[in-house]
């Protein structure tokens, strides 16, 4: 396990793309919540800036970020190194020289779930560190009472990077599996959605689509979107899947796409 | 030892059939020739036996099974194109093929002074040139010395001093009792380098064994006479041969190894003709190499 990792930092180490990408998730994370330091009208529910920086919201609030910021850094990271080594040739040059195709499969996930735990971890830190500095009264109960937002953002991570993987693995070229990434998320899954449901009220399975509920593992269930909640509520809708619905659904996509990735690789010439 | 053993080996693309029920085998210290026309199957077997086609049916063994489950770490080997990481420098790219090859302490250095490459060992690999590339490849081949090279077309787009270097280095790895696998489509390759050839056409294997022995030794001779029919006429009484050619004034015959030159001229002399023109030559590759594809055709 440690070679297949080790081997995936040589080919990382001096991707220019990549360091770009990880260092954009790095700076952005806390930035693009510091931004919310500079609102100058705050909803009533909010009570104060501080807001987005106290336990426990400080969890959702940057997990929101860190939904948006991990779909396009990891994704994208996801879809560069794999598309890369068709383009490059690489992959067959890694069978060549004595890699197998299961080795090629396990060294490209072990990639996502270091990432994906890299990421996460990152994400704890700067929580913490928000939190930390400004609550007045630190309660554990309150700091710990989003901790199941820690697996799921992991999860979120890695599904995002599998997408990339899966899509990758199909299309081999750089450009349009980017695209269809992206095209997948604002318009495929959607109209797709819609299309199979018409009625946008009734009935949950609307929401059991892989980017839809991946997205939900964090979702931006704040206080800002509480009152929509109510609505939503009254007509027994919801517009977010319960966690452990968004877990389940991911981890089962998850493991489709996986298994799908492997039986292409294992199939095909290179 | 057998190296590498391929029995009935077929691989079809929809209707094209790649290789078909290919048969040969290499075994240990031979420089083996793999000879054909482009698109013969050249490139459809190394990439079968290197894993990265699948077969349709039949086998292929490497060291006769010793090395199982994972053969190709005892294998270096360049097909068609270089691949390498383009943001990486030389020696990162080697690292990279070292680690897959699980050496832990690989012959980098040796490699790129090998190749002539050590100078440029810590520019990236998109800045190489195309024969650096192609150096670098035979390099990476190179990389923990294993028992076996294998190289598709290795001079293939290189100026004349780059074949030349990529000739001498094979030779020189040769000489250091190494097998190599070396597909071709220039004879003249095969012949300088190889010591054993199979010959292939539309993925059929035409001829296989030594290099003499596919590639015989009959001399050609052409001749000039004022009288070519008695000419022929009377050396038929005196030797084994073959009429190959009849021009307008010259005729080109093909007569056993052993024959000598000077041996015809003493013929034609006894029976009063004199020759004007007597050129003796080794029955040249090319004309055996399209003797042998046309007739499979």
């Amino acid at each position: 396990m440690y070679h297949l990792l080790k081997l995936e930092w040589l080919k990382l180490k001096n991707h220019r793309i990549s360091q770009i990408l990880i260092f954009i998730y790095l700076i952005a994370l806390p930035s693009l919540l510091l931004i919310g330091k500079s609102f100058d009208e705050i909803p009533e529910d909010l009570f104060s800036k501080d807001m987005f920086f106290m336990f426990p919201a400080v969890w959702q609030y940057l997990g929101y970020v860190g939904n948006w910021l991990t779909f396009f850094v990891f994704g994208f990271i996801a879809v560069l190194t794999i598309t890369n080594e068709y383009h490059n040739k690489t992959l067959r040059q890694n069978v060549i020289t004595g890699l197998s195709r299961r080795e090629y499969f396990l060294s490209k996930t072990l990639f996502i779930v270091m990432m994906s735990l890299l990421a996460t971890a990152y994400f704890v830190i700067w929580a913490l560190l928000f939190g930390a500095t400004h609550t007045e009264t630190i309660y554990m109960s309150k700091v710990t009472q989003y901790a199941g937002l820690i697996p799921r953002y992991f999860l979120m991570v890695c599904s995002y990077m599998t997408i990339g993987f899966f899509i990758s693995t199909i299309v081999r070229r750089t450009g349009i599996s980017l695209f269809l990434y992206l095209a997948w998320a604002f318009f495929i899954e959607r109209i797709l959605r819609y299309a199979m449901h018409y009625q946008l009220l009734e009935g949950k399975s609307i929401h059991f689509y892989p980017i839809n509920a991946t997205s939900d593992l964090v979702p931006f269930n704040t206080p800002l979107n509480k009152m929509a909640e109510g609505f939503m509520k009254e007509n027994n809708f919801s517009i977010f899947l319960s966690p452990t619905e968004a877990v389940i659904t991911t981890t089962v996509y998850l493991l489709l796409f996986l298994w799908l990735t492997h039986q292409m690789l294992q199939k095909r010439d290179l | 030892m057998e190296i590498l053993q391929i029995d009935q080996l077929s691989k079809s693309y929809g209707r094209i059939k790649a290789i078909d029920r290919l048969s040969l085998t290499v075994n240990k210290g031979e420089v083996y020739g793999i000879l054909g026309p482009n698109g013969s199957g050249k490139t459809t077997t190394l990439g079968t036996i290197l894993g990265i086609l699948h077969r349709d049916s039949g086998s292929y063994r490497w060291f006769e099974g010793q090395h199982d489950p994972k053969p190709l770490l005892q294998v270096g080997a360049l097909l068609e194109t270089p691949n390498f990481y383009p943001y990486l420098d030389a020696e990162r790219n080697l690292d990279i093929i070292a680690h897959i090859k699980r050496i832990d302490d690989p012959n980098i250095d040796e490699v790129l002074e090998l190749v002539n490459l050590a100078h440029r060992r810590k520019s990236s690999f998109r800045t190489y040139s195309f024969g650096m590339k192609q150096r670098l490849a035979i390099g990476a081949a190179m990389i923990g010395n294993p028992e076996v090279l294998i190289f598709d077309e290795p001079t293939n787009g290189l100026d004349p001093q780059g074949i030349a270097e990529v000739r001498e280095t094979i030779l020189r790895i040769a000489d250091m009792g190494k097998t190599i696998i070396m597909a071709s489509h220039i004879l003249d390759e095969v012949e300088k380098v190889c010591s054993h050839a199979a010959i292939i056409k539309n993925g059929h294997l035409l001829a296989a064994g030594t290099v003499g022995a596919i590639i015989n030794q009959d001399i050609m001779v052409d001749l000039i006479s004022p009288d070519n029919e008695r000419l022929l006429q009377i050396l038929q009484q005196h030797l084994q041969l073959t009429l190959v050619d009849r021009q307008d004034t010259m005729i080109t015959i093909q007569v056993t190894e052993d024959t000598d030159p000077a041996h015809i001229n003493q013929i034609a002399f006894d029976n009063g003709l004199m020759l004007s023109h007597l050129v003796a030559r080794k029955k040249s590759l090319e004309a055996e190499f399209l003797e042998l594809t046309s007739q499979a055709s």
